[in-house]
C-alpha cells in the first residue's frame, strides 16, 4: 500500500489544473477519453460549476 | 420489440458531449480567471470584464449542445451540467452587468 494511492483524485485534478493554470495552459482539452475518464470528468465538470456559483454568489453579496 | 436506448452505455467519444465539456472547460477557465481578479478588488476590472465576457460567450456554445439524445448516467450528468451552466450564465450575467455599471461611472 503506498501513499500513492490514497491520493484523493480531486486533489490530482486539481493540483494538475493549478499548475496548468499558472503555466497559462489549457489543459486536457484534446486528450482521448475512456468510459471511466470520461464519467469522472463529466463530474469533475459539475463541481467545477459548482465552484463558480458559489464564488459569484460570494461577490454578490458583497455588492 | 424493446426499446433500445440510442446509446446502451456510456458513450465515450459521443460528439456532443465532448463538445459540451469543452465549452464548460473553457468558460470555467474564463471565468475563474475573471472571478480571482474581481475577488482580489484591485483595479483591473476591464480585464474581469473582458474574462467575464468570454466566459459567458462559452457556457452560451455549452447550453446549445444538445444533451437529450441519450440516456444512461453519462446523459444524465450531461443534463445536471446543462442546468448548472444555466445557472452560471445567469450570475456572471448579472455580475458582468454590475461590473460594466461601476466601470462607466
Amino acid at each position: 500500500q503506498s501513499t500513492t494511492t490514497s491520493v484523493p483524485l480531486n486533489d490530482v485534478d486539481g493540483l494538475m489544473q493549478q499548475v496548468a493554470d499558472e503555466a497559462g495552459l489549457e489543459l486536457n482539452m484534446e486528450l482521448p477519453q475512456g468510459v471511466q475518464a470520461g464519467s469522472i470528468a463529466t463530474t469533475q465538470a459539475s463541481q467545477e460549476q459548482d465552484e463558480l456559483s458559489q464564488r459569484l454568489a460570494r461577490l454578490r453579496q458583497a455588492e | 420489440m424493446s426499446l433500445t436506448p440510442r446509446l446502451p452505455g456510456p458513450g465515450p467519444g459521443d460528439p456532443l458531449l465532448a463538445k459540451q465539456k469543452h465549452h464548460h472547460r473553457r468558460a470555467f477557465e474564463y471565468i475563474s480567471k475573471a472571478l480571482k481578479i474581481d475577488e482580489e478588488n484591485e483595479g483591473q476590472k476591464e480585464l474581469a470584464i473582458e474574462l467575464y465576457r468570454k466566459g459567458i460567450n462559452e457556457l452560451e456554445l455549452g447550453i446549445a449542445v444538445q444533451c437529450w439524445g441519450g440516456r444512461g448516467e453519462v446523459w444524465e450528468r450531461a443534463q445536471r451540467l446543462h442546468e448548472k451552466m444555466k445557472t452560471n450564465l445567469a450570475m456572471a450575467k448579472d455580475r458582468l452587468q454590475f461590473l460594466e455599471s461601476m466601470d462607466s461611472l
